[in-house]
């Protein structure tokens, strides 16, 4: 019996080194040195939890920014594939355990999901002013800096890409360029025109951007407008109803998910598709998936746009890594190789007037002319609208037929 | 004659119902824009495939699955045979309580049995590595490895082992020599499914690998939301594969097991 002892207590004594955490907070990191984080930083490995599904994302994280880190900070980085919804209850149940010992420290998050994680205090704290690239390169007057889908930030998470919301057209001489346009396109083309089911946010969106053209003004709803919905609410459901007989199917169905839309597009049974990231055709042509004669058009009466960020998880174990590796992918080499449709192909989040001369030709060469220029696009909505027009379209417009 | 018609007829809807979807997702993975009304695809290329091994992470992952679906076929193969064994010829007090006990965990939905789990299993050390995806994977394969094995042990009469008794072999002999060959079919089956199953896992093994153990849903599941068909089908293709794989594993021991009945 008594040879077993050393044993359990080599085991105890385990567990009590693992409860104790001895990854520095976000406010040792603030008081130190970039230079000294730098060096703590080297000869680690750094993890983030991130969704898997697009090649292209995959190969700019595995082809483009992991080599730059090993190279250039001796970091090693790796991305484990795994959507949203699924971290976060993985974090909630370590919080719960209090297990400091995370598996992942970067995080890609944005909208609802970030809430969650900042009220259930998933995250690792106040990290963006640490980051000298937030100062150096970021465009630090965007308004998405500050409020993501109208929560606060609090310097909690770092924008990492912004996109606008943008439609494609197959074969089109003239294609629409305004929402009323748009409308009258699709009656002309009946069965041509659809959007993916509202609890898809591609679809969702689409129906933000009818609330944005039944508002006059922008600033009215930007917050989340309770007496605006009361009075204006049926007119953006009636402007849906008219388009529901002309739509793919007579409307009588609704692409489920953005892809299946995407493979609607691509086998020819619609001829338009849409989305965010203004991008997102170029690298689907070249891949083959979409046809050559592929138009992207922005509307010209004003795009949303959005913005998905980068975090960091509460229990991180490489806290210094992981702000070496998010501060890498701010600068402007990792952002203007993120704009390259041939693998990512996104708007970036770069301020023009921070760059050197060679960077500013350099993006201009990649992006050509904007698709939406910056001075139309329309402010991403309260988060809470989202959950207003997925409880009420299916019965005020799918019903309704 | 007729017997002959028969068997090509079966032959031919077998091949349409088993062998065409998958030879139909693989040609889906080397074309490009092949949509209705064509019947022959215009262009063939590899880039879907270029794609799938090019991921950094694909050949562990193939690694990881198939070494996690062979544990756990094993850990099964331990666990549920005694237990299905018990439960047929043996006769233990409350049969139909422990029946039902093991049969539970497909009952309850899996997830909110995972959530309390993970939280035991990072207790115990072994979240976010391959011995808890292994152990997680039980959850969902032991009932039905525990219900067909019984059912194989049930159509078996307790007289087979009696009698290789009283001519004087001992138990253990009477097992692998009487017992064992003649529960082959159920034994080939039980793996199969569990192999199966333990494959297709992926909010298991999400949840509590943490994505440090990356076994093939992992990543051929967020294609899912990707308008590039020909990925997404040569994934499937390749998923397909592996059960083929596990069953030239499973029929050689059991060639080579029977080659040792043989030399007895």
């Amino acid at each position: 019996m008594n040879k077993w002892y050393p044993l359990l207590f080599g085991a105890a004594s385990l567990t009590a080194g693992c409860a104790e955490n001895n990854t520095a907070d976000v406010e040792t990191q603030q008081e130190r040195d970039w230079e000294e984080i730098v060096e703590e930083a080297a000869g680690k490995e750094v993890g983030i939890y991130m969704w898997g599904g697009d090649e292209g994302i995959n190969a700019y994280m595995d082809e483009v920014v992991a080599p730059a880190l090993e190279e250039q900070y001796d970091i090693s980085f790796q991305r484990y594939p795994m959507d949203t919804p699924e971290f976060l209850s993985r974090l909630m149940t370590e919080k719960e355990a209090g297990q400091q010992d995370g598996a992942a420290d970067i995080l890609w998050i944005n909208g609802e999901n970030f809430r969650n994680a900042k009220e259930n205090e998933l995250l690792y704290g106040s990290f963006a002013s640490i980051l000298p690239n937030m100062e150096e390169a970021v465009n630090t007057e965007a308004p998405y800096i500050e409020y993501d889908m109208g929560i606060e930030v609090d310097e909690m998470e770092v924008p990492w890409g912004n996109v606008q919301y943008a439609f494609q057209f197959r074969d089109e001489e003239n294609p629409p360029e305004t929402l009323e346009e748009l409308f009258y396109w699709a009656e002309e083309n009946p069965g041509e025109f659809t959007y993916p089911n509202v609890s898809n946010d591609t679809g969702n969106g689409f129906i933000r951007h009818i609330i944005h053209h039944v508002a006059e003004d922008p600033e009215e709803v930007t917050e989340f407008n309770e007496a605006w919905i009361e009075e204006n609410g049926d007119e953006v459901w009636e402007i849906l109803r008219s388009l529901q007989p002309s739509l793919w199917r007579n409307g009588e169905t609704y692409p489920e998910t953005l892809s299946q839309q995407d493979q609607l597009f691509a086998n020819g049974e619609v001829s338009a598709t849409l989305g965010f990231n203004e991008y997102r055709a170029e690298s689907l042509i070249e891949q083959g998936t979409f046809p050559e004669d592929t138009q992207t058009v922005g509307l010209s009466s004003g795009s949303i746009s959005s913005t998905h960020y980068l975090s960091m998880a509460f229990n991180t174990q490489e806290p210094e890594a992981a702000l070496v590796a998010i501060n890498y992918m701010l600068s402007p080499e990792a952002q203007i190789a993120k704009l390259d449709p041939s693998m990512w192909g996104e708007g970036h989040i770069l301020d023009l007037n921070k760059l050197t001369e060679e960077e500013v030709e350099e993006i201009e060469s990649l992006v050509g002319e904007e698709v939406v220029p910056q001075e139309e696009a329309l402010p991403e909505l309260d988060a809470r609208y989202i959950s207003w027009i997925q409880e009420n379209w299916e019965q005020e417009v799918v019903q309704q037929r | 004659m007729r017997k002959k018609w028969t068997k090509i007829l079966l032959s031919s809807l077998l091949f349409f119902l088993f062998i065409f979807p998958v030879l139909f997702l693989f040609f889906k993975s080397i074309t490009f824009g092949w949509n209705w009304p064509d019947i022959l695809p215009h262009t063939l290329n590899l880039r879907a495939w270029t794609v799938i091994f090019n991921d950094p992470l694909i050949y562990r992952s193939l690694f990881t699955t198939v070494f996690i679906g062979v544990v756990v076929v094993i850990l099964n193969y331990l666990i549920a045979l005694p237990a299905a064994y018990a439960l047929s010829h043996g006769n233990p007090r409350g049969k139909t309580l422990i029946e039902t006990i093991l049969l539970l965990p497909i009952l309850v939905p899996v997830l909110a049995i995972a959530m309390g789990l993970h939280l035991v299993m990072i207790r115990l050390g072994i979240a976010d590595n391959t011995a808890g995806v292994i152990l997680i994977h039980l959850l969902p394969t032991l009932p039905y490895a525990v219900r067909v094995l019984k059912a194989g042990f049930d159509r078996i009469s307790p007289d087979w082992v009696k009698q290789s008794r009283t001519i004087g072999t001992s138990q253990a002999a009477a097992f692998f020599i009487v017992l064992l060959p003649m529960m082959l079919p159920s034994i080939r089956s039980a793996g199969i499914l569990v192999f199966v199953i333990s494959l297709s896992q992926y909010v298991l093994t999400a949840i509590i690998g943490g994505g440090q153990v990356t076994t093939l849903p992992l990543l051929y599941y967020p294609f899912f939301n990707s308008a590039n068909e020909a990925v997404v089908a040569g994934f499937s293709v390749l998923f397909a594969a592996l059960p083929i794989l596990f069953l030239i594993l499973m029929e050689s021991s059991i060639y080579l097991y029977k080659q040792w009945l043989h030399r007895l």
